[in-house]
């Protein structure tokens, strides 16, 4: 009888819908990863492999590393719990809410909030829990589960989705991707505003600073991070990077191997929560840190898999994960794990169970396709083939004879016969001949075989009969004519690999020399308008009549902005001169937010927003126009440089804004302003 | 420095210098051995012309993949072992026309004896002296052209073991674009894998026949007759559905190819 794991598969394979919406992201997201690779600043291959040294180094010393970060975010600020299971996890975030007596919480992606099946347990107390990323909130509307790490909704189409707000929102049906994007801000807005906590994943924990770093297209991690009164940061232990380099390191490869991004819209590096005299941002930020198994998995032969940087690249590049959708990964009594594709594969059994989850590592063709997509070259076909080895146990445990296997029974039987004749010259040559013979009894005589479906290799393939005298009883007779050594070798043997034109090796590139600030400004501008922003250059005597000019086209009255002085002198005094009306609060009316930056990143066209007084941080957030004034000598040429800037790292929160809010989570299609503003306008100063 | 001595030394560095025939040990595989003898004869006879002496260990049977990759490496340990038994004695290169063969011979065997300090090394000292039959050619002996011709349009199949479990490309690439009339047009999503992947075919019949249809639409789109591959796995998979089909393509083995002069 079939597991509820083959059960799924075929439902999978007999969805013509399904595969259809897996071939697009598969096609979309393989070529912008590739294209995205190539803005590398060093060869692609060399990066992923000190990304992998990286990780490797970070969780060999991982309860080091625990200590140091724990540390450093208490004397920032943060309330560290610790978690060793789900259910502890659960139950420390249902204290908070109880201790705020909290009704509604807006929720961000965080796959270790589906690990522990957070949602279901506020629901069951009473509470009304959210999911605010479009793709998590088309689900949780379903009720379903994420069909991928990144992409939740990747296995619906645009109809679905139409269907899916006429029936749960009341909507009319429409399959207009720009209706329902803006269908779902509205209805999300005002969770934002209520909400009592917000909760969140992190992608990365830096030890060296205590900060949490998340990214977010769609702005709404910001949002929950920014406008609730208490956040709720939930983080796997394995989640971190040793220091700020480390972190541009992993940033450089993550959103290019996810989403084919040089940066996500929004990276936000979290350090404490509100200051005093801060305008907004939560009055508590809690940080619980999971175990949830993990630290069983570290000390197996599978502890690579907690390398893994959650980008869903393997996923993508899987054609197993291609064909059946991330649905299909279940146990083989039909629980669901959120982590599926070849990760999945290798996680589910590690975390969850082998007797369980073991199947899934059987569902791949060991292609390699997973591991090249892997942007911390996470060795996954060796994973995989530990997994169906029986590990997930302490090294020792894995050599000894094994456990329960996943492989149908006629199968192993059919292997263990093999292997008995293979070990054994006169046994396998003597199954040879057997072989050779038996097959000319079967019908049809010709050259090929045709077997039975159940068999397996029969559904669609027939099989090439055994030869009646194999290779070895042919090789010494065999007719050999040819002279030995007829040929020049152009290259004595076992030297190195001949170069050849047609195949070049790409070689690491040179650093970039230090460049100037034209050209500086130059790239900037070139990367902010590709990201669909748009650059005013201007004589800081002029900035004021420009911005005037700008608020006045678009009939703009009232703006959220930064403090004066944190703006260049007598700005704001002339707006309001002219008769704009300025909020230093934030006003979920206002349609244009006014800030600076304190520096910028050319090579990713990112603006650099580090919170402090008179600094609203939800004036990039709340209205739709985004309009920032920067210096031209603030531009950076890369990420690292501004990681590194003494403002950033004592920030109580930055935000690195690259672009306008943006999601895809509709069949891919691209739509602008998801959560946060849907035009970003800098004004730079030179 | 007694005389004598002096002229047998500088003997023996000018008779190793010299371009003496070199021997390699041909491990041809259980497919090949048992499906299809014409692939390991015109192997042998790529061989020699690139002026190599083929010698066949005849204690070889099963490289042991298909027990280790359904995880049943109890069984596969035996099989590996008398691997490395028949080879042991024997001096060269070990030559596989199959990469994933090799594959499992350079990676598989080390994985498997990781925790066995009586059989690591003498699984590693086996895999640092194989090589894929292209690889070999190209990589050891520097070769590109072997005189061979062939008329017609040609594609290459690059196999998910040899391409990325052995980074070997551009070798059997460069053996391709040296035959001579052969005209090698492009496979559409060439490097994606035709889902074989051993025991994953009947374990997973399902899905491995819906990778192998995008194989077989790729293939037609291509407009290639032939199709070349470097592995007998992926050959025995897309010619069975192939077959099945009643569709007239072929994959060949790269040495079929080679060996037409």
């Amino acid at each position: 009888m079939p597991d509820a794991f083959h059960a799924q598969i075929r439902t999978a394979l007999d969805n013509p819908g399904l595969q259809a919406a897996l071939d697009l992201n598969a096609e979309r997201r393989l070529n912008a990863r590739l294209q995205a690779y190539t803005s590398l600043s060093e060869d692609a291959l060399t990066l992923r492999r000190r990304a992998h040294a990286v990780r490797a180094e970070t969780i060999a010393h991982l309860e080091t590393y625990l200590d140091q970060f724990i540390a450093r975010a208490q004397a920032n600020g943060l309330i560290v719990h610790r978690a060793i299971d789900a259910a502890q996890a659960v139950e420390i975030v249902m204290g908070i809410a109880r201790l705020q007596g909290a009704r509604l919480i807006a929720k961000a992606k965080t796959m270790i909030g589906e690990e522990i099946q957070l949602n279901q347990a506020l629901e069951e107390a009473g509470l009304t829990v959210v999911e605010t990323d479009l793709g998590e909130y088309i689900v949780q509307l379903r009720g379903e589960r994420p069909a991928h790490i990144l992409t939740p909704a990747v296995h619906l189409r645009r109809a679905d989705v139409g269907q899916t707000f006429h029936e749960k929102l009341g909507l009319p049906f429409t399959d207009d991707v720009a209706t329902l994007v803006a269908a779902a801000r509205r209805n999300l807005r005002q969770v934002f505003l209520d909400a009592d906590i917000g909760i969140s994943g992190v992608n990365f924990g830096v030890v060296e600073s205590g900060s949490l770093c998340l990214l977010s297209n769609e702005g709404n991690a910001r949002m929950v991070t920014t406008l609730p009164p208490v956040h709720v940061a939930l983080m796997g232990i394995e989640r971190l990077v040793r220091t700020m380099d480390d972190l541009a390191l992993m940033l450089s490869l993550l959103p290019r191997s996810a989403t084919g991004q040089k940066m996500t819209v929004y990276t936000s590096l979290i350090h404490s929560p509100r200051r005093p005299f801060e305008t907004d941002g939560p009055q508590e930020r809690h940080l619980v840190l999971v175990d949830n198994g993990r630290s069983a998995l570290r000390v197996s032969n599978l502890a690579e898999a907690l390398y893994c940087i959650r980008c869903g690249a393997c996923l993508n590049a899987c054609p197993v994960f291609r064909e059946i959708g991330g649905h299909a990964y279940v146990s083989i009594h039909g629980q669901g794990s959120p982590y599926s594709g070849p990760i999945g594969a290798v996680i589910s059994p590690g975390l969850f169970g082998q007797a369980e989850f073991g199947g899934l590592a059987h569902a791949s063709t060991l292609c390699g396709a997973c591991k090249e997509a892997c942007p911390v070259d996470i060795d996954l076909p060796e994973l995989l083939l530990r997994v169906r080895a029986g590990a997930g146990k302490p090294p020792s445990a894995a050599s000894q004879p094994d456990p329960a296997n996943h492989a149908p029974h006629t199968l192993q039987w059919g292997l263990r016969l093999y292997g008995w004749a293979a070990a054994d010259e006169r046994r396998f040559a003597a199954a040879q001949k057997v072989a050779g013979l038996f097959s000319r009894l079967l019908p049809p005589f010709s050259d090929w075989l045709r077997l039975p479906a159940w068999s397996g290799w029969g559904l669609s393939r027939d099989f090439p009969r055994p030869a009646a005298r194999p290779f070895r009883t042919r090789f010494q007779t065999m007719d050999r004519e040819v002279t030995t050594a007829a040929l020049e070798t152009s290259q004595p043997p076992g030297q190195s690999p001949i170069s050849n034109p047609q195949f070049p090796v790409s070689a690491s590139q040179p650093p970039l020399p230090r460049l100037s600030t034209a050209f500086l400004m130059e790239r900037f501008a070139s990367e902010l308008t590709a990201l669909g922003g748009t650059i005013n250059v201007c004589q800081p005597a002029e900035i004021g009549e420009h911005l005037l000019t700008f608020l006045q086209e678009r009939a703009i009255s009232s703006i959220m902005a930064w403090e004066g002085r944190q703006l260049p002198d007598g700005l704001l005094d002339a707006l309001v001169e002219a008769g704009i009306q300025v909020s230093h609060i934030p006003d979920p009316t206002a349609r244009a937010g006014l800030t600076g930056a304190v520096a910028a990143v050319a090579e990713t066209g990112t603006l650099v927003l580090p919170s402090g007084v008179g600094r609203l941080q939800s004036a990039t957030l709340l209205p739709t126009i985004h309009i920032a004034i920067l210096n031209s000598r603030d531009i950076y040429e890369n990420l690292p440089q501004v990681l590194n800037l003494r403002e950033v790292r004592e920030a109580s929160s930055v935000a690195l804004i690259s672009g306008p809010s943006r999601t895809a989570d509709i069949e891919m299609s691209l739509t602008i302003g998801m959560h946060g503003p849907a035009e970003v306008h800098v004004f730079c100063l030179d | 420095m007694d005389y004598h001595l002096l002229v047998t030394l500088v003997l023996i560095d000018y008779n190793s210098s010299k371009n003496m025939t070199e021997t390699i040990q041909l491990f041809i595989t259980c497919i090949i051995d048992t499906l299809y003898p014409e692939i390991g004869e015109a192997v042998v006879r790529v061989l020699e012309r690139a002026g190599v002496k083929v010698a066949f260990p005849p204690g070889q049977t099963c490289c042991g993949q298909p027990a280790f990759n359904a995880g049943m490496r109890a069984q596969a340990r035996p099989v590996a072992i008398h691997i490395i038994q028949v080879f042991e004695p024997t001096n060269g290169p070990v030559v596989v026309p199959s990469g994933s063969c090799a594959a499992m011979l350079r990676y598989g065997y080390p994985e498997l004896f990781a925790d066995d300090s009586q059989w690591l090394p003498r699984a590693r000292a086996l895999a640092a002296r194989t090589y894929e039959l292209s690889e070999f050619l190209v990589d050891y002996l520097g070769l590109t052209d072997l005189g061979a011709r062939y008329s017609g349009p040609l594609t290459y199949h690059p196999s998910c073991h040899l391409l990325r479990g052995l980074g070997v490309d551009h070798q059997p690439r460069a053996l391709l674009s040296a035959v001579r009339g052969a005209n090698f047009v492009d496979l559409p999503h060439a490097e994606e894998c035709c889902g074989f992947g051993g025991v994953f075919s009947a374990e997973h019949a399902e899905i491995s026949s819906a990778m192998l249809q995008r194989k077989i639409a790729n293939i037609s789109a291509s407009g290639a007759p032939v199709i070349v591959s470097c592995d007998a796995g992926c050959i025995t998979h897309i010619n069975g559905g192939l077959h099945r089909q009643g569709k007239s393509q072929r994959v060949v083995h790269i040495a079929e190819v080679l060996d037409k002069t």
